[in-house]
């Protein structure tokens, strides 16, 4: 944790990491001062009715009462300050690494969000209190006890039998409740993706009736995270009753074995006063160093939980070679799956000519968004090499591969923002004329034209103030803004109607003329005019041609067509 | 309900309303209603353990003044051994007092979360159209979070608090009231500075959550969308963007937490200051003899200030905490506040209907923007009606007003006669099957997902209706089977295959009326084969609206209705439109081109 910490706090907020404690010291000695000047006050300013030695010693503690408010309220700026920017530093930090990591099997989206989000606020509390409270508490533990010895040693042996047994019987409990705190954490996290689910599933809720259905499921979740917060909180619950007993029973020893050291005359009433006025600051120091440390276990599990994403840091991807000159792409021997029993791609060969199009179909889960993952090195872990321009993609950085390649996929992601910031993606400077040109190829410009600021109109998260067909035509639109060598349409025209698609098809056919051009469809319409047609199933590639190639050599490929276009036109010309 | 009566998007731009706390502090009360039980014992407990510690620092300095001073030994020993057992019997409330405390928090704020779950799920859709996913979820967790934290904290030393100031304050002043007068201006300046910072920094607190919820909105909208962010070279410019955001947050809270923090140390130090005037004027009366101050009263008084600024030094540390839950209680409040969808008042049940629907020249329009115009359609018992036109012409829309899920601006929908708002929303959309473009799955097992189309549906009914929806064969070959949790990790199912799931959770409803919204858009043609076979079974008995691409579909259809701009253009069986030649004809040859 403390790794943590340091990693996250450069230049100013280091310093002030460090100084607050430093400068937090201060305070304490400046409280430590308080009891002691007092029983000089009690036993020497009393005893010999001297006045002004009680106002001299008076002001010198007023004068460090002022110096420990200068020294309080400057580490509490300078923790803050630290805290907050080590919490700045996470979350920009871990966001990277969520958007580069490249693992298929790693942290899923939900933990990932609850992690960059409230375990980095747990942290950064936890710095917070590291700088005031983690130094203050037990430095006026130990200060305590120390200045108490020296005031009075008669009476220190109460303090060597009580703070031991305090210590054991807190190891105990921390130790009792780490465990405890983890569960109330993954309770936590179920709650949060039930809710998230929820919500992004309420029409599905609503259509289906099933309001009271999710409450009760909800309500399964929610009742568990009540039962397992109050188990991990109980078994912290002793921790205040303990020490504040232990203690008021060393206050009742040191008045009955103290006061009968004083009537013995080997002590004075002042020393006592001041032993006990220590032992209630030590009783202070105490409860507010346990809530820290229970604090501080919470907080440990959200570092572990911070660190699991740290250690997600994606390995630097090599990069030797120039960037490629054509846009020919070629698959030799590519096998891909997460079981070697079952590969989602088996013993791929396949080559595309630049200024090509080539067009995928085959049944779902037939491995045809796999390979377009493969080609954009959104995975790497396969065997065999795919090549683009000759250049082994393993050579390439993942930017220069990304800067061959345009892709729309079928999920319409969009971003919250407006829509001309949507489509400048791929290419934060392109134009305007070079959106126009974009969203009139999509198709777009028929719906973004009327709105009343165009490009600049706002998109909401997720797009949803558009239609899923309006958003996978903005989708498509932001595909074809950079200009890049390859366009990758990965069934990305799956949810607009057929009129549109058409002149999609038309529009594109146009746009990207003697450019690479990739088209996996559903549709067979789609893939009809591309110059090669790849038919995949089951993970192989079972034929390949053109249109008139393929309805004579594939039965797969005759049985889409006769599916899709029936008895209709086509067939009878 | 007006449509243009509702609120503009306002997406993290929510204004706090700042100053009136009372009604939010009431209906925080009002959640504690239940617990009050429970709540008086722990009243009870804190006045013994509080009247024990009261007791027992004045017999502290009782101790000092008459038997030590006046060496009685026998005595001394006596009452420490009375005092050390009263301890013990304090401590042990203590415990059941915070124990108490916990459980009443952890069922208050569940009992939140149900009630803010509750009535999400009863919101209208325009609510979660115009709401950000991040900053309802922020109210969730965060906001629900600082309130069990205030919970927590306050409860005990509120009590603790009110009962030492009342008790010592009594006390103190019996014993000397010029030494009272000392603390209580040491209090009385802790008091008013904390106040002060309270009010200067309340606004920047609430800036300080608003910026949150938009931070969180990011994180969660670039998470989600990181393959893209990938694939586009944008994760450079997604940071940027997130990292103006993050230190705008920064940024707040320094600006909230600075100032806060300072209250600590301030009362830290009247305490200090409280403790010396106790200390010097107590020792200077002594000398001078006035009053009847001793160094047993000194002594007591020193513990008592401890005591006494303690509660409210607790007190006023725990504004931060306050100001914080008091400004998420409202966000939360907000959200349970938040108008459910209502049945009318009148709304009557039904159970069956012969399925036969029409649209009564309907009209709708979202935020003022007009949507469809003067809709007029007859489906009887058992028809099949395919939608068909551009996207974003309407057609969802116009099933969305089936289903009752927006509020018409003019014209009726009736069922069987019945106008759908007269009927209760749940009979209403039991009776109606929709297959969404994008159905959602959750995360539970495949089996479970099924289900939801039909709770009380047995296993073999799910098996039923996956192999209807020909999803029976790819379920088998996983490993878990129906077992199979789909969790939102990248390789569970594909599109087409998620799909199919859905298809299955509509085969196994059973209601009378069937909405398919492109149902078939994802699904490869072999299967999709086999579903349309299947669905042609399904929809024999029903009342079937098709917003399909598939011209198979299309040509099956009783009527084909072709929308346009929110308007119905043509309408008839595929053989008279295709005569017409007109719009519905140019959208059936387009499907035939090929090379151009």
């Amino acid at each position: 944790m403390f790794t943590i910490i340091m990693t996250h706090t450069h230049g100013k907020a280091r310093i002030a990491f460090f100084l607050a404690p430093a400068i937090m010291l201060g305070e304490v000695l400046c409280d430590l001062q308080q009891p002691t000047q007092m029983a000089q006050i009690i036993d020497h300013g009393l005893a010999q009715g001297d006045g002004h030695y009680v106002l001299m010693h008076a002001s010198l503690m007023l004068g460090f009462a002022l110096l420990g408010l200068m020294c309080g309220a400057t580490c509490g700026t300078l923790g803050s300050y630290a805290s907050l920017k080590m919490g700045e530093a996470l979350r920009s930090e871990m966001l990277t690494i969520a958007l580069t990591s490249r693992d298929p099997a790693g942290l899923a989206p939900a933990t990932l969000i609850t992690r960059i989000t409230n375990d980095v606020t747990q942290m950064q509390n936890l710095v917070m209190m590291v700088t005031r409270g983690l130094v203050r508490s037990p430095l006026l533990l130990i200060g305590g006890i120390v200045m108490s010895t020296i005031v009075c040693p008669d009476l220190a042996p109460i303090l060597f039998v009580i703070m031991p047994l305090l210590v054991v019987y807190l190891l105990v409990i921390v130790r009792r409740s780490l465990p405890l705190y983890t569960a109330m954490q993954q309770a936590v996290d179920r709650v949060n993706r039930s809710m998230r689910e929820n919500l992004q599933g309420a029409k599905t809720i609503k259509s289906y009736v099933l309001e009271d259905h999710q409450l009760t499921s909800f309500n399964a979740d929610n009742t568990h995270l009540q039962m397992t917060s109050q188990k991990a909180a109980l078994a912290t619950v002793t921790l205040a009753p303990v020490i504040q007993l232990l203690l008021n029973l060393g206050v009742v020893i040191a008045l009955g074995y103290g006061g009968s050291l004083a009537i013995a005359k080997t002590i004075s009433s002042g020393q006592i006063i001041a032993f006990v006025n220590y032992m209630i600051q030590i009783t202070t120091a105490m409860i507010q160093t346990v809530n820290i440390i229970t604090a501080f276990s919470r907080a440990i599990t959200s570092a572990a939980r911070v660190q699991a994403v740290l250690a997600e840091n994606p390995p630097a991807v090599s990069a030797t070679g120039m960037p490629p000159v054509d846009a020919a792409i070629d698959f030799h021997q590519v096998s891909f799956g997460y079981d070697a029993a079952e590969p989602i791609l088996a013993n791929i060969n396949l080559h595309i000519d630049a200024g090509t199009t080539c067009g995928i179909v085959g049944p779902t889960g037939s491995g045809k968004s796999s390979l377009i993952n493969l080609l954009t090195r959104s995975f790497d872990q396969y065997t065999g090499t795919i090549t683009i321009g000759g250049v082994d993609i393993q050579q390439l950085s993942l930017p220069m591969v990304h800067q061959q390649l345009s892709v729309a996929l079928q999920d319409s992601v969009l971003f919250s923002g407006t829509i001309a910031s949507n489509l400048r993606f791929g290419d934060p400077q392109a134009s305007a004329a070079q959106l126009s040109a974009a969203a009139h190829t999509a198709v777009a410009d028929e719906f973004i034209e009327p709105l009343p600021k165009r490009f600049d109109a706002p998109v909401a998260q997720r797009g949803k103030n558009f239609s899923g067909g309006q958003r996978q035509r903005l989708n498509l639109a932001r595909a074809f803004v950079p200009d890049h060598a390859i366009v990758i349409l990965d069934d990305a025209t799956s949810a607009v109607d057929q009129t549109t698609n058409a002149q999609i098809k038309s529009r594109l056919a146009q746009a990207r003329h003697g450019q690479t051009t990739i088209i996996i469809s559903q549709r067979v319409t789609n893939v009809i005019a591309c110059d090669q047609i790849i038919v995949l199933d089951a993970g192989k590639i079972t034929a390949q041609g053109t249109h008139e190639e393929l309805l004579t050599r594939s039965p797969f490929y005759q049985q889409l067509v006769a599916t899709q276009l029936g008895g209709g036109r086509y067939a009878a010309e | 309900m007006q449509l243009n009566n509702r609120p503009h998007r306002n997406i993290h731009r929510e204004k706090i309303t700042v100053g009136n706390w009372r009604p939010t502090v009431k209906r925080l009360w009002h959640y504690l209603a239940d617990s009050q039980k429970r709540l008086f014992i722990v009243f009870l407990l804190t006045i013994v353990t509080t009247v024990v510690t009261i007791v027992g620092t004045r017999i502290n300095g009782i101790v000092i003044d008459r038997y030590i001073a006046h060496a009685r030994l026998q005595t001394l020993l006596a009452v420490c051994a009375a005092m050390a057992g009263v301890y013990v019997i304090a401590s042990v409330f203590v415990y059941f007092q915070n124990s108490i405390i916990i459980k009443v928090a952890q069922t208050t704020s569940t009992q939140i979360r149900h009630d803010v779950f509750a009535n999400l799920q009863h919101l209208p859709m325009t609510y979660f159209d115009t709401h950000d996913n991040g900053d309802v979820m922020s109210r969730l967790t965060n906001d629900v979070d600082n309130i069990n934290t205030a919970l927590m904290q306050t409860f005990v030393q509120l009590f603790t608090g009110i009962i030492s100031i009342v008790g010592m304050g009594a006390a103190m002043l019996w014993l000397s009231p010029v030494l009272f007068a000392i603390t209580l201006l040491a209090t009385g300046a802790t008091y008013l500075f904390s106040r002060g910072v309270a009010r200067v920094t309340h606004q920047a607190f609430a800036t300080q959550q608003s910026a949150l919820g938009s931070l969180n909105t990011q994180i969660e909208e670039s998470v989600s969308g990181k393959l893209v962010v990938q694939l586009f070279d944008h994760i450079d410019a997604t940071m940027t963007h997130f990292d103006q955001t993050n230190h705008d947050y920064t940024q707040a809270a320094f600006r909230a937490q600075a100032l806060s923090s300072i209250i600590g140390p301030f009362n830290n130090m009247t305490n200090n200051v409280a403790y010396v005037l106790i200390t010097a004027v107590g020792a200077v009366s002594i000398l001078g003899h006035w009053g009847n101050i001793t160094v047993g009263v000194i002594f007591t008084f020193l513990i008592y200030l401890r005591n006494f600024t303690g509660p409210i030094n607790n007190l006023l540390d725990l504004i931060n905490t306050l100001q914080l839950s008091l400004v998420s209680a409202q966000r939360v409040f907000a959200l349970i506040d938040e108008p459910q969808e209502q049945d009318a008042a009148n709304a009557r049940a039904l159970t069956h209907t012969a399925g036969n629907v029409q649209f009564d020249h309907v009209s709708f329009a979202y935020h003022t923007r007009p949507i469809l115009t003067d809709i007029n359609l007859t489906a009887h018992s058992g028809d099949v009606i395919a939608l068909v036109g551009p996207t974003g012409a309407g057609k969802t829309t116009i099933m969305n007003l089936l289903t009752n899920l927006y509020p018409l601006q003019a014209g009726r929908v009736l069922l069987d006669g019945i106008d759908v708002t007269t009927i209760k929303r749940a009979d209403l959309r039991k009776l109606i099957t929709v297959v969404q473009q994008e159905s959602y799955l959750f995360t539970m097992s495949i089996r479970d997902n099924i289900r939801l189309g039909r709770p009380t549906a047995d296993d073999a009914a799910i098996i039923a209706a996956a192999k209807a929806a020909n999803a029976h064969t790819f379920i088998t070959q996983l490993p878990d089977g129906y077992d199979t949790i789909l969790s939102e990790n990248a390789h569970s199912l594909s599109q087409g295959q998620r799909q199919l799931l859905s298809i299955a959770r509509a085969f196994i409803t059973q209601a009378p009326i069937l909405v398919l919204d492109e149902a078939t858009a994802a699904i490869d043609s072999n299967t999709e084969r086999l579903v349309q076979s299947a669905m042609a079974k399904l929809m024999q008995d029903k009342t079937s609206f098709v917003i399909a691409h598939r011209l198979s579909t299309i040509q099956a259809a009783d009527q084909i209705l072709v929308i346009d701009n929110g308007q119905v253009i043509e309408s008839g069986t595929h053989q008279s439109l295709l005569a017409q030649n007109g719009f519905y004809a140019r959208l059936y040859n387009s499907q035939f081109e090929t090379r151009s």
